[in-house]
C-alpha cells in the first residue's frame, strides 16, 4: 500500500469517526428529559406541552401515507402551507400582479422585504409554521404558544368563545377561544391585523382562523387550519402543519438588535447596511 | 461559471479530507435545521459566484435578526490581493447555537477563511457560507443560507 493510499485511509477513517460522534452527539441529547412538558393540563385530555419543531415529511415518493405523517408520499411538506389562497374573482389581478412583481424582483436580485426582513413578525396564523422551535405550555383554561423567532407569544383561552368581530381589537396574534372535540383542540382567531398578511394574501376584518390541533402520537400533533373570511375569499383556505418533540430542548431568546437588512428608499429593494452606515 | 472545488485538485488525500467536511457540514446543515426557510430572501446574494477570503477579524457580532462577522480580509483565489473591510452576514444565534457555534468562538484579531456569497451590487457584503477558525474548526452557517459551492 503507498503512502499516499495509507493516508487517505487514515484521512477516511477520521471522517467516518467525526460523523460518527456527530451521531451519537444527537442521539445523546435525545435522551434528556423534556423540562417544559407540562404536568397541570386537565386530566384524560391530551397535553400539547413541550418543545416543538416543523415536521417535514420525508421526501420519498413510495412511502405509504400514514397517521403519523399524513404527508408522505407527497413528497417535502409544503412549506407555506397548500394551495393558493381562493380569493374573490375581483382581488385575484391584484393578487397576482403583486406575487409578479416580488418574483420579477427576487430573480433580478433585488428583493421586496418580507415583513420578517423588517424585524416585524409573522404574527397568525404564519406563526404556526415554526420558522424556528416552538414551546407550548398548556395549562388549565389556557394554552400558550412561545415561537423562538421574534419571541411571538399568543394565548388560546379553552372553554371560551373569540370575541364577536365588532369586538376584536387588531392585533398580530389575534384573540383565540377553543374547545375540546373528543380528542382535538378546536381554536378559532378572529381580530387580525389588516397588514399582518400570511403568503401575501389579503384579508377582511370578518377572517376567522380555525385551526384543530391533536395529537398523531406522543412525539407529534398537527395543526389543520382553515381560513375563512367570506368578503376576501370564495371559500375555506386549508391548509395542514405537523410538528415533532423536540425533548430537551431550551428556548433562545429572540431579540431584533440589529437589523442591518433595510429597504432602498430609491428601489423599494432589500439591501444590507454595512456598520457605521447611517439607515 | 463557479469556481467549483478549485482547491481540491490536489492530492487524493486532500480530496478525502475535502468530502470529509463536505459530508460533516452537509450533515451538520441539514440534519439539524432541515427543511427550515430564511427569515429573508438571500437573492441579493451572488450564490453562484462564491468566493474565498482570507483575513482579519475586526468584529463578532451575536446578536438577531443575524449576526455579523466583520473583517479586513483579501480573496485566496483572485489575483487581486486588496484588502477590504467585508461585512459577512451570518445566520441568528438560534439557528448556529443549534449546530455547534459557540457565541465567543470568534475574536477580534482571529485569522480566519471564509466562503461566502458576495453582494451582487460589489459591495463588500456577504452571506457566509463556511468559516475555518484559527485552530482549524470548519462551520457552515445553517440550512437556509446553503452549503459552500467551493472549497
Amino acid at each position: 500500500m503507498s503512502v499516499r493510499a495509507i493516508r487517505t485511509t487514515t484521512v477516511a477513517g477520521a471522517c467516518a469517526a467525526a460523523l460518527l460522534a456527530v451521531f451519537v452527539a444527537w442521539s445523546g441529547s435525545a435522551q434528556e428529559p423534556d423540562r417544559s412538558r407540562s404536568s397541570s393540563g386537565v386530566a384524560g385530555m391530551p397535553d400539547f406541552s413541550g418543545t416543538w419543531e416543523r415536521y417535514t415529511p420525508p421526501r420519498d415518493p413510495n412511502a405509504p401515507a400514514s397517521r403519523a405523517a399524513p404527508g408522505a408520499g407527497g413528497g417535502l411538506g409544503p412549506t407555506f402551507g397548500g394551495a393558493p389562497p381562493p380569493l374573490k374573482a375581483e382581488l385575484v389581478a391584484a393578487y397576482e400582479a403583486d406575487l409578479k412583481l416580488r418574483q420579477d424582483a427576487e430573480r433580478r436580485g433585488e428583493p421586496i422585504p418580507s415583513v420578517n426582513a423588517q424585524c416585524i413578525p409573522e404574527g397568525m396564523p404564519g406563526m404556526m409554521i415554526a420558522l424556528f422551535p416552538m414551546e407550548v405550555l398548556q395549562t388549565r383554561g389556557q394554552l400558550t404558544i412561545v415561537q423562538e423567532s421574534f419571541s411571538q407569544i399568543r394565548r388560546i383561552y379553552i372553554g371560551e368563545n373569540p370575541p364577536a368581530i365588532e369586538d376584536a381589537e387588531p392585533t398580530f396574534f389575534g384573540h383565540s377561544g377553543a374547545k375540546w372535540e373528543g380528542d382535538t383542540l378546536v381554536v378559532e382567531t378572529v381580530g387580525i391585523k389588516e397588514n399582518v398578511r400570511y403568503r401575501n394574501a389579503p384579508h377582511s376584518a370578518a377572517m376567522r382562523i380555525v385551526e384543530r390541533m391533536r395529537m398523531l402520537n406522543p412525539d407529534r400533533f398537527e395543526n389543520q387550519i382553515t381560513v375563512v373570511d367570506p368578503e376576501f375569499l370564495t371559500g375555506p383556505w386549508s391548509w395542514t402543519w405537523t410538528y415533532q418533540r423536540k425533548p430537551g430542548y431550551k428556548m433562545y431568546e429572540y431579540v431584533c438588535e440589529d437589523n442591518r437588512e433595510f429597504v432602498d428608499p430609491d428601489t423599494g429593494a432589500q439591501r444590507m447596511r454595512f456598520r457605521n452606515e447611517a439607515n | 461559471m463557479p469556481k467549483l472545488f478549485r482547491a481540491a485538485r490536489g492530492m487524493t488525500m486532500r480530496k478525502t479530507a475535502n468530502q470529509c467536511v463536505h459530508a460533516l457540514v452537509v450533515v451538520l446543515t441539514f440534519g439539524v435545521v432541515h427543511g427550515a426557510h430564511a427569515h429573508h430572501s438571500f437573492a441579493m446574494f451572488d450564490n453562484e459566484n462564491q468566493i474565498k477570503l482570507q483575513g482579519k477579524v475586526t468584529s463578532f457580532q451575536w446578536t438577531n435578526p443575524h449576526v455579523y462577522i466583520e473583517l479586513d480580509a483579501a480573496s485566496v483565489y483572485s489575483e487581486d490581493k486588496t484588502v477590504k473591510s467585508w461585512t459577512v452576514e451570518c445566520a441568528n444565534p438560534g439557528i448556529l447555537n443549534r449546530i455547534g457555534w459557540k457565541f465567543n468562538m470568534i475574536k477580534a484579531g482571529d485569522e480566519v477563511t471564509i466562503i461566502v456569497a458576495p453582494l451582487r451590487s460589489g459591495e463588500p457584503g456577504a452571506l457566509l457560507k463556511q468559516v475555518t477558525l484559527p485552530d482549524g474548526r470548519v462551520f457552515a452557517n445553517g440550512g437556509p443560507a446553503g452549503p459552500a459551492l467551493i472549497q
